[in-house]
C-alpha cells in the first residue's frame, strides 16, 4: 500500500481506476475540475481514454457510449453540471448501462458560490431525471479515503445493478487534503474491504428481463448479433410496442431490482452511542457528520445522552434506522432543510424532528452542543437572524 | 442496378418492423432505401454497422429496422452516444445515424458540431422533413423561408440555416466534417453514391436529406396532403450545386469531400494513449 498526503480528487481517480473505470468524460467545474485533470493524468498512463465534452450533458452521453461498447465509465461534476446530466441519466436508467457519477456539492442555488461546500442535491440524487418509475442509488462519504472506497462500491454496484450510481460528496471532500492509503493490488484491495464486479457482456437482444434478477449482463453493441437499446419501451423484442403492460413490466425492473436488493449496500451507515437508546440521534451525511461525530463526543463526555446516525447510503433511504421514537436533529449543509424532510417521514408520527442547516460553512462543535443542550431540555432552537427551524 | 425493396429487407432489415408506422405518402422510406442500397452497394453486411437513431419521426421509424446492433439515443444525443461507442468499437465497425432536422440542426447541433470536430468516424443521415412533424408539425431551423407551419401560421419570418446566404452545411464544413453531402429524396442513384463516399469515409461525414412530408408539412404549406404536390414542391426547388440559381432552395451533390485530411477520431486518440503509456509524453 502507497500513503499520501493528496485531496479527495486524487483519491476518487485512484479508487475509479482500481475499480477497472477505463474512461473518463467530463466538463470542467468547481470543484470537480481536479478530478478531470487528475483522470486526464492518469487514464492514459493505464490504458485509458480522457475526454473533455462541450457540456456536461454531453459529457454523460459519451460516457454511456463507451459504457454501451463494453468500458467501465465515469463521469464526475457539481450541482450545475449535474443537473445536465438529467437527460443521459434516465436515458441510463432505462436502458440499464452500469455507469459512475461523481457529484462534488457546493452552494446553490444556480452558480452560487463554487469553491464552498453545500449539500443541496439531497433530493435531486434520488430524482435525476424526469418521469419516476425508477429508483436510485446514492452514496455519500465523508473523507477523502472514503470517497475512494465508495467509488469503487459503486462500479461494484453500478455492475451488479445494471445502472448509474451518485457518489455525492462536497467540496471539502474533493478538493481537501488528507491522508489516503491507495492499495496496490488485488489483495491489499481485499484487505481494505474493496470488492469488484467484471463487465458482462449481452449481445442481444433480448437483454431486458421483467424481473428483478441481478447480475445480468448489459447490452453491448458491435457483435452484430442484434443488440438494442432505446429511450422507448423495451421488450422482449427489443423495441417499442406500445404497451401499457410492457412499459410498467419495465418500471418494475427499474424499481424492484433495486428495492428488492438492497442487502448488497444498506451497511453503509455508521452509528455512534448508538446503543443506549440515546435521547437525540443526530443525523447527517457527508462533511457535516464529521463535527458532528466530534460533538457528540463531546456531548457525552458533558453527560448529555446524544448519539450519532451518518448515512453514507442516502437513496433508497434507510428508513430501517429510523423505527424509534425519539428525538431526532439533521445537521446539514443547506438552508431549505432536505435530509430533514425524509427523516421526518421514515421516524414514529409522534417522534420530535429538528433541523440546523449550515451552507458554505461547517458548524461549529459550540454551537452544535449549545443546540443538543436546548433540545435534551425541550427548549427551542434559536438560529441568528432565521425563522425557527424554518423547514 | 435494378433493386427491388424486399431483397433489401430480407438481406438487411428486421421484416416486423417493415413497413413502418409512418403516415401514408411519407418520403422517409425512400431515404431509408437509399441508404440500405448504398450498405448493399459497398457489400457490407449487417455485422459491419452499428445503427443509431434519434427522437421524431426519422428516429422514431428507423430503430430496431436495421438487422444488426442498434440504440436510439434521447433527443439530439445520439452525435455524443456515438463519440462514446466509437472509442470502445473496433475501427472496422461502422456506424451511421439515422436522424431528424430537429435533432441534428436543433436540440443536437452542439453535439454535432463537436463530433464533426474531431472527425469521430460516423455517418448522420439527416433526413429532414421540414420540421417538427411528429409534434404535429412546427417550423424546424432548416424549414425554408415563409413557409407555413403550425407555429407559423403568418409564414416562418425568423432567420435559419437555411435562410439567404447561409446553410447548415458552411458550419459543418467549418466545425472540420470531412465528408458533407445533400440530396433531396428523389435524387435516386446519385443520392446512392454520395451515402457510400459518406460511409467509406473515414471520420465525419454527414448527408442531409429533406424529404417530403404530406401529412403535416404539405397539408400547412400547400393546403392539401396530395402527395404528388409535395414532391413536386421539393423537386422544383432542388438543384444540383452546379446549376443552383436563386430560386434553388436545396442545392444537391457532394458539398465537401476532405477524406483522409487528417486522422480519424478514436484513431488517433488510441494512438496518443498507447504513445503516453509507453513513453509518458506524446
Amino acid at each position: 500500500m502507497k500513503r499520501f498526503l493528496e485531496t479527495g480528487n486524487f483519491a476518487i481517480t485512484e479508487g475509479a481506476i482500481l475499480a477497472g473505470c477505463r474512461f473518463f468524460c467530463g466538463y470542467p467545474i468547481t470543484p470537480a475540475t481536479e478530478l478531470a485533470e487528475a483522470m486526464s493524468k492518469r487514464l492514459p498512463q493505464e490504458g485509458g481514454v480522457y475526454l473533455q465534452a462541450e457540456d456536461e450533458c454531453g459529457a454523460m452521453h459519451v460516457c454511456i457510449g463507451a459504457s454501451l461498447g463494453g468500458m467501465k465509465a465515469m463521469t464526475a461534476t457539481s450541482g450545475p453540471g449535474y443537473i445536465l446530466y438529467a437527460d443521459p441519466f434516465g436515458w441510463a436508467l432505462g436502458c440499464e448501462m452500469p455507469l459512475v457519477v461523481v457529484n462534488s456539492g457546493r452552494v446553490g442555488p444556480v452558480s452560487g458560490i463554487t469553491g464552498a461546500p453545500g449539500q443541496g442535491e439531497f433530493y435531486l440524487t434520488r430524482y435525476p431525471t424526469q418521469g419516476g418509475n425508477f429508483e436510485c442509488i446514492t452514496l455519500a462519504p465523508n473523507s477523502a479515503q472514503e470517497a475512494m472506497a465508495m467509488v469503487v462500491e459503486a462500479f461494484y454496484l453500478a455492475e451488479r445493478f445494471r445502472m448509474p450510481i451518485t457518489v455525492l460528496g462536497d467540496q471539502l471532500i474533493t478538493d481537501g487534503f488528507e491522508d489516503i492509503t491507495v492499495p496496490e493490488n488485488e489483495d491489499e484491495m481485499k484487505e481494505m474491504g474493496f470488492r469488484t464486479w467484471p463487465r458482462g457482456s449481452c449481445a442481444g437482444p433480448n437483454f431486458y428481463p421483467f424481473s428483478d434478477d441481478l447480475d445480468i449482463p448489459p447490452v453491448q453493441m458491435g457483435s452484430g448479433a442484434g443488440g438494442l437499446c432505446s429511450d422507448w419501451t423495451p421488450t422482449e423484442q427489443g423495441y417499442d410496442i406500445e404497451e401499457v403492460e410492457a412499459h410498467h413490466k419495465h418500471a418494475y425492473r427499474l424499481i424492484y431490482k433495486v428495492r428488492n436488493h438492497r442487502d448488497l449496500f444498506n451497511h453503509l451507515y455508521e452509528k455512534k452511542y448508538m446503543d443506549d437508546d440515546p435521547d437525540l440521534v443526530v443525523v447527517s451525511y457527508g462533511t457535516p457528520s464529521r463535527v458532528v461525530n466530534t460533538a457528540v463526543d463531546k456531548a457525552r463526555s458533558l453527560g448529555m445522552k446524544v448519539g450519532a446516525l451518518r448515512l453514507i447510503n442516502l437513496w433508497p433511504f434507510p428508513d430501517e434506522h429510523f423505527t424509534r421514537k425519539t428525538k431526532y436533529l439533521t445537521v446539514e449543509l443547506n438552508w431549505d432543510g432536505q435530509l430533514v424532510r425524509e427523516v421526518q417521514r421514515a421516524a414514529p408520527k409522534d417522534s420530535e424532528v429538528h433541523f440546523l442547516g449550515t451552507c458554505g460553512d461547517l458548524p461549529t462543535i459550540p454551537d452544535l452542543l449549545e443546540n443538543f443542550e436546548k433540545l435534551l431540555k425541550n427548549q427551542p432552537l434559536e438560529r441568528k437572524g432565521w425563522e425557527l427551524e424554518a423547514w | 442496378m435494378q433493386y427491388s425493396s424486399a431483397t433489401l429487407i430480407d438481406k438487411y432489415l428486421r421484416t416486423r418492423k417493415i413497413p413502418s408506422t409512418a403516415c401514408s405518402g411519407c418520403g422517409l422510406g425512400i431515404n431509408h432505401k437509399v441508404v440500405v442500397q448504398a450498405i448493399d452497394e459497398l457489400g457490407l453486411v449487417p455485422n459491419d454497422i452499428i445503427w443509431g437513431t434519434s427522437i421524431g419521426c426519422a428516429g422514431r421509424q428507423t430503430f430496431a429496422t436495421w438487422k444488426g446492433d442498434g440504440f436510439a439515443g434521447t433527443h439530439g444525443r445520439v452525435y455524443a452516444i456515438a463519440r462514446g461507442l466509437r472509442i470502445a468499437l473496433p475501427p472496422e465497425k461502422k456506424i451511421i445515424c439515422t436522424v431528424g432536422d430537429g435533432d441534428a440542426f436543433g436540440i443536437g447541433l452542439m453535439h454535432l458540431i463537436h463530433s464533426a470536430r474531431s472527425n469521430c468516424d460516423m455517418t448522420v443521415i439527416v433526413n429532414d422533413n421540414l420540421g417538427y412533424q411528429s409534434t404535429g408539425g412546427q417550423f424546424g431551423f432548416t424549414t425554408p423561408q415563409g413557409a407555413k407551419t403550425d407555429s407559423s401560421p403568418y409564414g416562418m419570418f425568423e432567420h435559419n440555416l437555411m435562410s439567404e446566404g447561409m446553410d447548415v452545411m458552411h458550419i459543418l464544413k467549418g466545425a472540420g466534417a470531412t465528408f458533407l453531402a445533400r440530396h433531396v429524396a428523389m435524387d435516386g442513384q446519385r443520392a446512392v453514391e454520395s451515402v457510400k463516399r459518406a460511409i467509406l469515409n473515414p471520420g465525419f461525414s454527414l448527408v442531409h436529406m429533406p424529404y417530403p412530408c404530406p401529412t403535416n408539412f404539405a397539408s400547412r404549406e400547400l393546403g392539401s396532403r396530395n402527395q404528388v404536390n409535395i414532391y413536386r414542391w421539393i423537386k422544383e426547388r432542388a438543384k444540383p450545386l452546379e446549376e443552383a440559381d436563386e430560386n434553388t432552395v436545396w442545392a444537391t451533390g457532394v458539398w465537401h469531400d476532405a477524406t483522409g485530411s487528417r486522422p480519424e477520431f478514436s484513431e488517433h486518440v488510441w494512438a496518443s494513449v498507447n504513445k503516453i503509456r509507453k513513453t509518458g509524453a506524446l
